[in-house]
């Protein structure tokens, strides 16, 4: 029960990580219709800016502030220079960009930054002492302001998207972009500040991850958790958020059991066997569990 | 997929198609410009013609030239040029499915990569001919392209890239877990020994170089040949309808699934050959070397740079994504290489994203048009250069031309 205790808590706290960086690539799925694979990359890049800022001896809040703030810049800037002139030419413009980016930005971060691995420090409680004993297993204070930044993140979100206007504006644009421009929304202004909002996300991911990562901060940090997120975007159906959450928790917490107690899987696995869930997931149903089916006219 | 503009579906088969075109003018080719507008007069070629036949001879011995003169580099430049002719082979089988069928495939390091282990385990551990296994690699990645292309039937666009993706994720994961046979995360080493040119050839094992090099050379052609004709028949017809319009494509009778999945198929096995040859050239596998996403992402390079759906562009693209690492890598080791593929892959959907062939190929056709030898005569053609051919006519007269 102990044991099983633990591996729900470190599986979620895995969950709620994809759930974050699975928002920031629904937030941009919204808005322009594509997968942006460069978005792992982008807060790899952004928590590399993070962890420079700390070894200029500022404090983490500070350093994590920032990061937010290089991340909606850079995601705005993206969407306005190398997005927006492709994206009207078709789908696979806009994906080769996104490669681009991904390899651009990995290896510009080792570039400036080096490739050999960093210490990453964590915002959170996270000594060996700092847990909470629940039924028997340690809950540890970051895996703690894990689960909070996500259910944070939820609840401004959700006001974003209610109650502001330019929450319902990114509202009309996902649902019509000709109709919101038709009605007065200034669409190419909330496509920026989406793919913004989304660097942002991603870049509160990747300071939150890293401290919590087993490789800890290095080039390769972000791929995996880019690919759990992207499996669990599509899990919901690529266009919802409340999916995205769901999809990233389920993920996290079947890749903790399925390494723990399926020992053919074992931990080398793990991708394989969650990519394969989403596979089968589609299968049965082609726009995941929570997104909606789109009309198409000839 | 989006919705994209309704393009002709008989679109011929060489450049990007149009929605892939970066403006008006280049979606129509030749039309009133090369020949009246500039004066100059473009060189019609009667398919079939003695003009024809010589041209192709002129080509053909150019090839064998070019082949000739690259066998005599140094052995270490013969290596490379292998390493272009077998990542050219794998990009002329995107290119089929990417390129022709307009699915992107993110995941074809893992046909790569199963070609490579057929070969590898076969040889390695079964101790058969190099040679005699590329028939297994080629049906066992013909299998895997079919699984792949199953979900077609039901996800469609990006979720389908997705599934790609998923498969090229999964490749080393399977290879690192199938200890016993693929020797793990370790690798898999091939003896040189048992990898030794056929005895028929006279040649001794340490012109292994040599023999992979003609090898590479031979099928990359046979490759290239094959895949022109698959393009220009009937089911190639169906893969374009597809890309460029699939509803309307069912419409018109073609089976958008079934062309699909065949697409896949015919694809992986491409790409499984070369993995096939590659296992060959280098003798030593191991599943984070090759056959990563990191593979996909270059192959994908290539074929953009090269130019989608053109036919020259998968050797193209292989020699700058061959090529172009090491000439940032002589100036810093390391990651600079990778902020250029970078760059160049986002500056080409900007500036040329019909690719390096496809230019080529418009600055050709406005100066040679290789006409069918039954090709109906438009009326008002016979004096080309006096009278600039008027736009209703040059529609329908496009479209022969450039074939």
């Amino acid at each position: 029960m102990e044991l099983f205790l633990e591996r729900l808590i470190s599986g979620l706290t895995n969950g709620s990580i994809y759930a974050l960086l699975a928002l920031a690539l629904v937030v941009v799925f919204r808005g322009t219709g594509t997968l942006n694979f460069a978005q792992g990359e982008l807060a790899l890049f952004t928590t590399f800016v993070a962890w420079w800022l700390t070894t200029q001896s500022l404090p983490i809040w500070f350093a994590i502030a920032a990061a937010l703030g290089v991340g909606f810049l850079m995601g705005a800037l993206i969407e306005r220079l190398l997005i927006r002139p492709v994206a009207k030419r078709n789908d696979m413009a806009v994906l080769i960009v996104a490669l681009g980016l991904f390899t651009g930005l990995n290896s510009l971060a080792g570039l400036l930054w080096g490739s050999e691995t960093k210490i990453m420090p964590s915002p959170f409680p996270n000594g060996e002492s700092d847990f909470i004993s629940v039924g028997g297993a340690r809950l540890y204070g970051d895996a703690l302001g894990v689960w909070g930044a996500l259910i944070v993140l939820m609840g401004l979100m959700t006001l974003l998207f209610r109650f502001t206007k330019v929450g319902l504006h990114m509202r009309a644009v996902a649902d019509n972009a000709t109709s919101a421009t038709l009605a007065g929304v200034r669409t190419s202004r909330i496509l920026a500040i989406g793919w913004g909002l989304s660097g942002a996300i991603g870049a509160l991911a990747g300071v939150l991850v890293t401290p919590l990562a087993p490789q800890q901060l290095s080039l390769t940090t972000m791929f995996s958790i880019f690919i759990a997120a992207s499996a669990a975007a599509l899990f919901g159906g690529l266009d919802s958020l409340v999916g995205a959450v769901v999809g990233g928790l389920v993920i996290g917490v079947l890749e903790a059991m399925l390494t723990g107690y399926v020992s053919v899987i074992g931990g080398s696995l793990q991708q394989t066997s969650a990519l394969l869930i989403i596979v089968v997931i589609l299968f049965v149903k082609p726009t995941g569990l929570f997104g909606t089916t789109k009309l198409v006219r000839v | 997929m989006g919705v994209q503009e309704p393009t002709v579906v008989d679109d011929p088969p060489r450049a990007a198609p149009p929605g892939r075109m970066p403006s008006g003018p280049v979606a129509a080719p030749g039309s009133p410009r090369g020949r009246g507008r500039s004066g100059r007069e473009r060189l019609t070629v009667i398919e079939g013609s003695r003009r024809h036949w010589a041209l192709r001879a002129l080509a053909v011995v150019v090839v064998v030239a070019v082949l000739l003169q690259a066998s005599q580099a140094q052995a270490f430049r013969v290596g490379q040029f292998t390493n272009v002719f077998i990542i050219a082979i794998a990009i002329v089988g995107l290119n089929l499915v990417t390129g022709h069928t307009g699915l992107l495939s993110i995941g074809h390091s893992a046909f790569f990569g199963l070609g490579a282990y057929t070969t590898g385990v076969l040889v390695a551990r079964y101790d058969a001919a190099p040679m005699t296994t590329i028939p297994v690699a080629v049906v066992l990645s013909f299998a895997l392209g079919l699984l792949v292309g199953l979900p077609s039937l039901r996800i469609k666009g990006l979720y389908l890239a997705l599934v790609t993706l998923a498969v090229g994720v999964s490749f080393p994961e399977i290879i690192r877990r199938a200890e016993e046979l693929t020797g793990g995360a370790a690798g898999l080493v091939v003896r040189s020994a048992s990898l030794a040119p056929p005895a028929w050839t006279g040649l001794g094992r340490a012109q292994r170089g040599i023999w992979m090099f003609w090898v590479s050379a031979a099928v990359l052609l046979l490759v290239m040949w094959l895949s022109r004709n698959l393009v220009r028949s009937r089911f190639g017809l169906g893969m374009r309808a597809t890309r460029d319009h699939e509803i309307a494509a069912a419409a018109s009778g073609v089976r958008v699934a079934r062309t699909k999945i065949l697409a896949f198929g015919v694809s992986g096995a491409i790409t499984g050959l070369a993995g096939s040859l590659f296992t060959m050239y280098i003798g030593a596998l191991s599943p984070d070397g090759s056959f990563t996403l990191l593979k996909s992402i270059e192959l994908v390079t290539g074929l953009v740079l090269g130019g989608i759906a053109t036919q020259l562009g998968p050797l193209i693209g292989a020699a700058a994504v061959v090529f172009l690492p090491q000439l940032t890598g002589s100036l810093s080791t390391g990651p600079l290489s990778g902020v250029v593929f970078g760059v160049v892959l986002i500056t080409i959907v900007f500036v040329m994203p019909e690719g390096i062939a496809g230019r080529i190929g418009l600055w050709v056709r406005r100066r040679v048009a290789v006409v069918p030898a039954d090709r109906p005569r438009p009326a008002g053609d016979a004096p080309p250069a006096s009278t600039p051919a008027p736009p209703p006519h040059s529609n329908t007269h496009n479209r022969w031309e450039d074939q």
